[in-house]
């Protein structure tokens, strides 16, 4: 894989996981 | 008419729920086809940019419409349709909401079975000693009855496991809301999870299968898929493609949403249940989906025929190429287990979501007890079915799919968005949004989802009505002896509709067009 493909795969999954982690983070706490 | 007779038990239920509904087949195989067909990484770009506005917009929308709709005590789309407009049209135009899902689960819950079938079929070594795409394309061909081999003798073995599918489904379905479909998604959606994970972490170890082609690893896999051709961002039909999956994937436009999101409590959040909802879609679509098939395909096949199958289309990934890479793995048969077995879970959860709009369509129209309601829908629906298991060869449900599973989704979409953000004036639907939010959805998305979305919506609509829907009217390539069969699919969709027409026309509980207690 190339730079410019693990640069794609790694800012799609940090905001894919991201909202993942935070919104159920939120609902979990609630 | 009651209000609001049943209600998800708990928000965590409710979320897992509303992301089983999502979360489907095409998280793993049609998501990983798309991308490497559609410039690799590349692709990303126009999938995140639909995602922002068109998916969140027409999530935050579809769940708005749901629960204002349940609030006055209706949970499919045509009675939500008839309480916020004077126009008699309405309801009838809400019918989209309980066709479109009833006319895809009609061919979907055959393509789930297979799934059950493969998964017991990899358990016991059934497909084990067969090498080539080809001959597994047979064995798949056999399995579905189109074919005859020393494998099945018929379509009975199929059968059986479309039973068991169908008898599974009703089985949930008539447990309720609560104890039914939110009892399904918390078990399925870990699992989910879990299986998605077993398999990543199996594949991230592969390394390099075959030594002595030392190009065909792992990370070369991830490369196909991941790897810009940003040189195609400059074609338009990539940026369709990117929304079409977007579209497919959040399950928008299937009349679905608003009809789960009818049972949430009035002052409940809707704006961060639906971004969670997104989330766990995403996840599971680009981190698992992207993950597992395309990469260890191309670690074992290599570039040129990783490419032919990324060209043969999901089915050919899923059902012809994996079950031979299982077959080269220490515990393979586990693996194909647990790959089938997924995508059974996944299905499963999806196809239960697409039934209720009918099913609550009964219980609201006719004021039947759920029982009844799951009994009238599961009889037609096992009727329907019978078409597309027997004359699967003559392109049946290729013809259902392209109408309902395509093209009417789009145009379902733009109806909701014409009636509850440009005609709907009286309460309007972006205050419902803000009603017990967790967080504030930026202002923008409002002009977003009122004047992007739309746009966006009207050329995908175009650009497919344009590029297959001029050559599917007119059964442009189709077999003369599929011809029949076509127009019987037609048939079969215009006499749902018009079904489901009558009853509303023909309600006595309706007093000039509108519903009665």
């Amino acid at each position: 894989m190339n730079l410019g493909g693990w640069i794609l795969l790694i800012l799609t999954w940090s905001v894919v996981l991201t909202l993942f982690f935070y919104s159920f983070y939120k609902i979990l706490k609630k | 008419m009651t209000l609001q007779q049943e209600q998800w038990a708990t928000r965590i239920g409710l979320v897992l729920a509303m992301a089983g509904n999502a979360v489907g087949l095409g998280n793993f195989l049609r998501f990983p086809v798309q991308a490497a067909q559609n410039g690799g990484g590349a692709f990303m770009i126009p999938y995140i940019i639909a995602l922002l506005i068109m998916g969140f917009p027409l999530m935050w929308l579809e769940w708005a419409i749901g629960r204002h709709g349940g609030v006055q005590g209706q949970n499919s789309t045509v009675g939500m349709f008839d309480k916020i407009s004077k126009l008699k049209i309405a309801k009838y135009l809400g019918i989209l909401g309980v066709f479109i899902p009833f006319t895809i689960i009609v061919y979907y819950l055959y393509i789930e079975s297979w799934c059950l079938g493969y998964s017991f079929f990899s358990l016991i070594g059934k497909y084990f000693g067969i090498f080539s795409r080809e001959e597994m394309s047979q064995f798949l061909k056999s399995f579905q009855g189109i074919q005859t081999s020393s494998h099945f003798s018929g379509l009975w073995v199929a059968y059986l496991f479309f039973l068991l599918t169908f008898a599974l489904n009703m089985w949930v379905l008539s447990k309720g809301i609560s104890k039914g479909i939110e009892w399904l998604a918390k078990i399925c959606m870990p699992l989910i999870a879990v299986f998605g994970l077993i398999l990543m972490i199996r594949v991230l170890t592969l390394g390099t299968p075959n030594p002595s082609e030392p190009n065909q690893n792992i990370w070369n896999g991830f490369g196909f898929l991941w790897n810009p051709d940003f040189t195609k961002l400059g074609d338009a039909k990539i940026w369709l493609a990117a929304a079409g999956q977007v579209f497919f994937t959040l399950s928008l436009g299937m009349g679905a949403i608003p009809t789960f999101a009818s049972y949430i409590k009035r002052k409940e959040d809707i704006a961060l249940n639906a971004v969670a909802t997104a989330a766990a879609n995403e996840t599971a679509e680009v981190v698992f989906g992207g993950s597992i098939a395309i990469p260890v395909a191309f670690a074992f096949f290599g570039l040129s025929e990783t490419i032919a199958i990324a060209q043969g289309g999901a089915f050919d990934l899923g059902f012809q190429s994996l079950p031979i890479i299982f077959q080269k793995l220490p515990l393979g048969e586990i693996f194909g287990l647990i790959w089938f077995f997924l995508l059974f879970i996944a299905g499963l959860t999806s196809s239960v979501a697409l039934l209720q709009p009918p099913i609550a369509f009964f219980e609201n129209e006719l004021n039947l007890p759920r029982k009844k309601a799951v009994t009238l829908v599961g009889a037609t629906l096992f009727l329907c079915a019978q078409p597309v298991i027997f004359c699967l060869e003559h392109g049946f449900l290729d013809e259902l799919d392209y109408w309902v599973g395509t093209l009417l989704l789009v145009v379902f979409a733009l109806i909701e968005i014409i009636l509850y953000l440009w005609l709907y004036k009286k309460e309007n639907i972006w205050e419902e949004l803000k009603i017990g939010a967790d967080f504030k959805v930026p202002k923008i998305f409002y002009f977003i989802m009122k004047y992007v979305t739309p746009v966006y919506l009207f050329a995908l609509l175009g650009y497919w009505f344009y590029k297959d829907g001029i050559g599917v009217l007119t059964m442009d390539g189709v077999n003369a002896e599929d011809v029949p069969f076509r127009w019987m699919a037609r048939t079969l969709m215009l006499a749902l509709f018009v079904g489901i027409a009558f009853v509303i026309w023909t309600n006595p509980r309706r007093k000039k067009g509108k519903l009665t207690e």
